[in-house]
């Protein structure tokens, strides 16, 4: 019975098969396109999640265009210093090498730190409750922490932790995919750099309105411009903006700083974060 | 009984200060003026801090084509310029007045009443510009602009919105019952600026049986069409309006005007009257504070400015259930995250209400049942556009007819699943336009 029922399915089915096959292998060999195969050698090099740091769409248009171009300037800021290597022993030349940059969240309104305004029960989209003023938190300038950002960053680098962003520098490669995905503008990208000063708030709100609104705002009180001995620090608008290239991490501005009700305002990146708290 | 075509819903009316005579409130000790009280671009601040300005005098100046002059309500010292939560929903500049009680009109102003037929055309859309008129059903777009539509159409068709579609707001209603004469001289003027045969309309809601009559008793003989339409949401909608009274329909990327037709808000008419015949700026308006947590709902007379939280204490505090207070209805309107907010032109409602265990939590899948489509009054289809929204693809969506979308909010009204219909389109036209200028950029 058995034999009756299967076998003329799989003989028209196996037949079906040979032919497309074949047509399969005749196509394969009349359409043949020569690839270069330095191209594909690239590519295997390439860390392969095609997030467009570079400013290509994929890992492998950027493999085309560095072949064809041979431009040393041509940069993948993911795979740093050892890629640039690497790709410049595969092509022969000397690659230039990216600055390594790191993803910094502006904003320290946690929950601990920031005073809520309102409950928000719209969709759970950053873009979304900034048309609802500018999200939950009192501060308009502040992190929601509702994680709009999270989707984009394909290393798997960004969290939401007690109502905001928080960044795990290890495995953040400095892509800058997160960036425009903020409607605040809380996080840029900085140089990698073992100690590092940058002032974690965006609000420009008045000194007042920003104390009220957050225990770890910048209040624009001047203390920090008057003690820091490079004069690498401006106030615009309220917020103080430490000028990168006169910053000698000397600390100072630390330890004068006033808001630092278990916060530290001005951060100290990298590596020396955690053992050092400002009293 | 005339309606629109496609959709609609009917949520409980829920209009409980309706019989309510409009009350004066008393000045507040301190006014906040937005300068951006209109569609457009924000007017410009004239005035600095300690400057004294009387009642009337222009404090910001219209800055562009599409903006609109924002008046002092009442005279008084300029205590502040600074950015201020705006009912809309974001930060606007703001100019602080504290009132020096006086409440003394600028020379020139709030004139005895004078015949507008002699004044010329231009003159009449002078007074209209310059008196900082806008749309005072909600968008705010200015009047001026509005009256004066381009060369090659014809307006053969002028139609006042006295719908009032949304459950628990009454103002215009009110306005109505008192005022019947303001109105339909404010029809008469903005008839007036029209060539040629031009028919007047004044669409009414079935649920307003005395300001039917009111305005009937005053219309009758000025040839002015009073249509009692049908009580259904969005009646009012400017696009249903259109469709229920003269059964033509504004098809997407259309404008009114493109169809002959002109709409105007009940508070506009009387706003335009007092501008053009008191030469009075409008700084003030008629709200409905009405919803379940407010201890006295009332319609009050109130100053442009006056913040909610001293509109909650005159009507007697709200209770401490309160968990939202929302401008406008609330079908339409926005939640509220500060008292600190202030009336604008625009405000025709402020709602205390306690909708604990009622709120959307939760978004559920949608189960294809098509009762957002029956509701949709611009025969979309809302869960397909929700659902590309939710995709992020913000080049389908416009196919699908995104643009076409009012908010009216039907959609997330009827969805059995609780999802955020309206939320998601808003959502999309924010982002799709963000894109669009990234890309022109």
């Amino acid at each position: 019975m058995y034999s009756e029922s299967f076998i003329p399915a799989v003989a028209s089915l196996g037949s079906l098969a040979f032919v497309l096959g074949i047509i399969i292998l005749f196509v394969s060999k009349k359409f043949f396109v020569a690839e270069d195969p330095t191209v594909s050698m690239i590519n295997a090099l390439l860390p392969g999640v095609n997030c467009g740091a570079c400013g290509y769409p994929s890992c492998s248009q950027f493999a085309e265009e560095l072949v064809r171009t041979r431009n040393p300037s041509m940069t993948c800021p993911v795979g740093g210093g050892e890629l640039a290597e690497k790709l410049g022993t595969a092509l022969g030349i000397t690659m230039a090498e990216p600055k390594p940059v790191t993803c910094v969240v502006l904003c320290q309104g946690h929950n601990g730190n920031a005073r809520e305004s309102a409950e928000y029960v719209g969709i759970r989209d950053c873009w979304a409750a900034a048309q609802a003023f500018a999200g939950t938190k009192q501060c308009r300038f502040a992190c929601t922490g509702l994680g709009s950002c999270i989707a984009f960053c394909d290393f798997n680098a960004m969290r939401i932790e007690n109502g905001l962003v928080v960044i795990d520098k290890e495995l953040c490669t400095g892509c800058g995919a997160c960036v425009p995905a903020c409607p605040y503008g809380v996080l840029t990208m900085q140089e990698k750099k073992t100690e590092r000063y940058f002032i974690a708030c965006s609000s420009h709100d008045r000194g007042a309105e920003t104390r009220k609104a957050c225990d770890a705002g910048c209040t624009a009180c001047q203390k920090c411009v008057r003690e820091c001995p490079e004069q690498a620090i401006v106030i615009d608008n309220f917020l103080a903006s430490i000028i990168q290239e006169k910053c000698t991490s000397c600390g100072k501005c630390i330890e004068v700083c006033p808001t630092k009700v278990n916060c530290i305002l001005l951060e100290r990146d990298m590596e020396t974060v955690k053992s050092k708290k400002v009293p | 009984m005339k309606t629109f075509k496609t959709g609609g819903i009917h949520p409980p009316e829920q209009k409980l200060t309706s019989g309510k005579a409009v009350e004066v409130m008393p000045h507040p000790q301190e006014l906040a003026v937005p300068m951006s009280q209109h569609l457009g671009k924000p007017a410009k601040s004239v005035v600095k801090v300690g400057d004294e300005v009387k009642k009337g005098q222009r404090i910001g100046a219209a800055d562009g084509f599409i903006s609109a002059n924002v008046h002092a309500p009442t005279s008084g010292k300029i205590k502040a310029v600074k950015q201020h939560p705006h009912p809309g929903g974001q930060y606007s500049m703001t100019v602080f007045i504290t009132p020096d009680g006086k409440d003394e009109w600028l020379e020139g102003l709030n004139t005895p009443e004078c015949d507008w037929k002699k004044l010329s055309k231009e003159e009449i859309l002078k007074r209209i510009t310059d008196s900082g008129i806008v749309g005072m059903g909600g968008a705010g777009f200015p009047s001026g602009v509005k009256l004066s539509p381009p060369k090659d159409k014809t307006i053969d068709t002028i139609i006042l919105n006295g719908a009032e579609c949304e459950p628990f707001l009454t103002a215009d209603h009110r306005v109505m019952v008192e005022e019947p004469e303001a109105i339909i001289k404010g029809l008469e003027i903005i008839t007036s600026l029209f060539q040629g045969k031009v028919s007047a309309y004044i669409g009414i809601e079935s649920n307003k049986p005395d300001a039917v009559a009111a305005l009937k008793k005053q219309a009758d003989s000025k040839g002015i069409g009073i249509v009692v339409l049908e009580t259904k949401y969005p009646q009012g909608a400017e696009k249903q309006l259109i469709n229920a009274i003269t059964g033509r329909t504004v098809n997407e990327g259309e404008l009114p005007f493109d169809k002959g037709c002109l709409v105007h808000n009940i508070a506009t008419a009387i706003a335009i009257y007092e501008a053009v015949c008191k030469n009075k700026p409008l700084i003030e308006r008629v709200v409905t504070i009405s919803g379940m947590e407010i201890h006295t709902a009332r319609n009050i007379r109130i100053l442009v400015g006056t913040k909610f939280s001293e509109i909650a204490a005159f009507c007697g505090s709200m209770t401490e259930k309160t968990n939202q207070v929302i401008t406008g209805g609330p079908m339409m309107g926005k939640a509220q995250f500060s008292l600190d907010v202030p009336v604008t032109k625009t405000t025709s409602g402020i709602l205390f209400i306690n909708n604990r265990g009622l709120e959307k939590s939760g978004e559920k899948t949608c189960i294809r049942c098509s009762r957002c489509i029956s509701a949709c009054p611009q025969n979309l289809q809302p869960w397909l556009l929700a659902n590309t929204a939710q995709l992020r693809d913000f080049e389908t969506i416009e196919l699908y007819g995104m643009a076409n979308c009012t908010e009216c909010g039907s959609c997330s009204y009827v969805c059995p699943s609780k999802r955020e219909l309206v939320h998601w389109i808003k959502y999309a036209k924010t982002l799709a336009s963000k894109r669009k200028q990234r890309q022109s950029a």
